[in-house]
Order: C-alpha cells, then structure tokens, then sequence
C-alpha cells in the first residue's frame, strides 16, 4: 500500500508538472488519526500531501463534477472561443471509476476533462465500526497491520481483525478494480470475499412482515436530522437545485414532520436509482448512522435483476432509467 | 384525512392517467353509460412517461388511500415510447414503496387503451376493492 502511496504522488506530480492536469484530487492525512480528507493539490511540489490507505473512504467523483461544474458556471459570461477547459487529475478506486462512468454517461463533462489514476482497492475502514469497537472512546492512534488494526486509545490498545471494521460495503463488493483509467498504479487487487452474498441482507428484509418493514423504516429515518450530508457526499447527487431546496413548488417540507424525512429519504434514494454505484460515501458521513444501505441496495438488486444492470459498470451499460426494452419485466401491472 | 375506518368510511384514490389513451377511455366509460365507483379523483397529464415518482409518493403524503397510474399500452404511445420509459420507473418505484413497508396496493400501475371503456370501469372497480380492503392510508401520511 505504501508503494502505490508513492506511485500515485508521482503520477500527480508528474500530470501536474507536465500540465495534464489542473488540479489533482486525493486524499491527505486528516486531522483525526481513523481518517484521511480529500485534498486538491494544484503545485506539483506539494504531491508529497497525498496518502493512499485504509481510511480513504470519500467518492473523490463527487468534487470533480463540483470543480468541473464550477469551473463551466464561472464561463458563463466569457466569449465561447476564450472559454478554457478545467482537466482534473482523481484519485480513483473502483467505486470512484464508477461515479465518473455515471457522470459520463450523462454527459456531466468530457472524458478528455478528467485523467484517473487508478488504484486497486481491498476496502476501506468504516469510522462508525472503529468506534463501536472501542465503545466510543477517542481514537488516540491507528494503524493497519496485515489482517488487523491496531487501535490506541486514551484507555489502551486494542488489536481488531481488519474484516471486522471494513465497510459492509466494501465487505460485498464487486468492483474494487478501476472500470476506467488512464494510468493504473499497482497490480489489480483479488476480488472480495463475500461479493456473491450482497444481497443476503436485502433477501432477508424482504421476507419480514409488511409492518417488520415499515417499523424498521420509521425507526431508521426517525434518526435522520435532515443535515443533507448522505446527499452532499453522493456523487450521483448533482442537481444544482435539489428538490429538498425547491419551493415552487415546495416538495417536501422543512419542518420537523416526521412523513417530511420519510419522503425525502425516499425520494432521494430513488433518485439515486440505477445509479448508486454503492461507494459507502453517504453512510460514511451519515452523523445519525442511519441505515441507508438497508434500502439503496433494494434499488441496486431490481435494478440488476429487472434489468439486468449494474450502476456504471462500463461505459457501455447507461443507467436503467434511462434507457428501455420493449420486453421490459410487467408483472406488476394491475389486470383486473 | 385519517378518519377511522368505520362502515360509511369510503376511500380516495387518485388516478393520474394519460391524455392519449386512459382519459379516452374513462370518456368513453362514461359515454357508454358504465357504472364504477366514483372513488376515483382522475388527473390528466400528457403522457404515463409525464408521472413523476415524487407526484405518487406526495400524494400518498398529502393523505390519499391509494394511487392508480394508468396509460396506453406498450407499443401504443402517442409519443413513441414515453410509457416503456415509465414502466421502468414505476416497477423501481412500486417495489421500493412495499420494500419500505407502504402496502403494494396503495399503488397501482395498468394500461387502459382509448377504445377500453369497459376495462377502464374494470379497472377502477377493482382498485377501489383492493384499496377498501386495506382500509385508511395510516403509513407516510402527513398530519396536519
């Protein structure tokens, strides 16, 4: 893992020196020891900043569509033939490479505005299971050694096998290889263990009682403070107005009403469907810890079985929404 | 909105149904003199493809005890394919809606062609059946 450290500050370096790139976007060390933040490096001597670990768990897709998008927004007044190009360099994981796929796809930006380099990923850590593991102490330091992490707080250490404190999303997923790419750092990483059992969960929630379900789903969005993290985070999550800040008309109201939270949880995660690429990134920011997985993942196993379709996974594959077949599945369809 | 159920309670749907053909076909109901319950609120939109997700699960909010999506058959759309695009939506939608625990027959999906008056009477039967079966929307609903 330190060896692609190296190798992905050289490739930055490397693209902003020889101007390739604008801007590259990575990860450096956070100010707290379990997490890394995202960082925008446009000096190519300040590559060094740039880690590559466990705790890198944000989309990076999400700010090049914000760079990009801004960058289009402030041109808005130039002359077309003056207006310039914004090419940003991402740190890419496989989820990431996927986010770009979607962007992409709906003509968010061109390929030649975004240069991935690409790393092979094995997972990362979830914060929110680092503090379940030490009862919600303080995390004074943290490492990765081998299988395990080892974690120092104020009270002691503690040694905790890597598989447990690795996000459920990483646990099942399918694409920790770069979809795309246009310099691949390292060798691919194997594939995870458990990528057949994703849905096991899903299947089990499906077969509880109509009333199981709906009591599990209050419970979970009764937890929701409405902060709009899980949406500033997600990369497919672009809109320029989201319909949470529309008022005319005002879709959803802002107030305390608990129905107000449940749709626009709802809405926003159907929003998402046919393009939650499952990056983790909204849980991972959740500050309730709201168990939004539970019902993204419904989205993502219709959507592959209706139609057969997984979020971004080439270039090839458009989100299932936006595209149909006449021999679409219609089962559903009331005959009287 | 959320009156108990009692003997008199009768419910209200809303039907968000297609210019081209379900509309069509519910004048047609009418000219031919059928009998359906009038339960039924109809609101037009040009097209199946025109129902936004968020229209039905709003209305769900704003108290209603059921909702019927209906358009013209697959293959018959007066703009080509705008019901194949929203059979896309709506099979996400109706699964996601039961998987979160809002009852499957609260919403409704058919198609109902211009020349189907008698299937559009049907149709608005047997929904308002469905919906009567399960009594007053409790779930999602908005109290004021």
């Amino acid at each position: 893992m330190e060896n692609i450290e190296k190798q992905v500050q050289e490739h930055a370096k490397k693209l902003l020196a020889e101007g390739k790139a604008d801007v590259i976007i990575g990860y450096e060390k956070g100010t707290l020891p379990s997490q890394t933040a995202p960082c925008f490096i446009t000096d190519p001597d300040d590559a060094g900043r740039l880690v590559w670990n466990r705790f890198c768990s944000v989309n990076l897709a999400k700010y090049a569509h914000d760079i990009i998008f801004r960058h289009k927004e402030s041109q808005q007044r130039t002359k077309p033939e003056e207006r310039t190009k914004k090419v940003v360099g991402i740190v890419a994981r496989g989820c990431t490479t996927r986010s770009l796929t979607i962007h992409l796809q709906e003509k968010q930006y061109d390929r030649d505005q975004i240069v991935i380099i690409g790393v092979p990923c094995t997972g990362f850590i979830a914060n929110k299971k680092i503090s379940i593991a030490v009862d919600g102490r303080e995390v004074v330091e943290c490492s990765v050694n081998g299988d395990s992490l080892s974690v120092k707080t104020k009270d002691g250490g503690k040694d905790i096998p890597l598989r447990d404190v690795l996000a459920d999303n990483c646990l099942t997923c399918r694409f920790n290889n770069p979809i795309i790419s246009d310099v691949m750092i390292g060798e691919a990483a194997p594939p995870m263990a458990d990528a057949e059992r994703e849905y096991e969960g899903i299947d089990e929630f499906e077969n509880l009682p109509v009333e199981e379900r709906w009591a599990y789903f209050t419970k979970e969005m009764g937890k929701c403070i409405r902060c709009y993290a899980c949406r500033n985070a997600c990369p497919s999550c672009y809109c320029k107005t989201c319909f949470v800040e529309q008022s005319q008309p005002k879709w959803v109201g802002a107030g305390i009403d608990e129905t107000d939270t449940q749709v626009f949880q709802i809405m926003r995660m159907f929003h998402t469907a046919g393009r939650c690429v499952d990056c983790g990134a909204c849980l991972e920011v959740c500050p309730m810890g709201v168990d939004l997985r539970k019902f993204l993942k419904k989205l993502d196993k219709d959507d592959f079985q209706l139609f057969e379709n997984r979020a971004g996974e080439s270039m090839d594959s458009l989100p299932s929404l936006s595209v149909y077949s006449e021999d679409d599945k219609e089962e559903f369809i009331f005959e009287p | 909105m959320t009156e108990k159920a009692n003997e008199n309670w009768e419910p209200k749907i809303i039907a968000f149904v297609c210019n081209w053909c379900t509309y069509a076909g519910a004048d047609l109901a009418g000219i031919s003199r059928l009998q359906y319950p009038p339960n039924v609120r109809l609101i037009r939109l040009p097209c199946s493809g025109r129902v936004n997700p968020f229209y039905i699960v709003k209305a769900l909010q704003e108290g209603v005890d059921g909702v019927l999506v209906s358009g013209c058959h697959p293959g018959e759309c007066h703009y080509i394919s705008g019901n194949m695009s929203a059979r896309r939506k709506f099979a996400l939608l109706k699964n996601f809606l039961s998987y979160v625990g809002i009852e499957p027959d609260r919403t409704i999906f058919t198609w109902v062609s211009a020349s189907e008056g008698e299937k559009f009477a049907e149709v608005i039967k047997g929904v308002t059946e469905k919906v009567k079966a399960l009594g007053p929307a409790q779930k999602l609903v908005k109290k004021l």
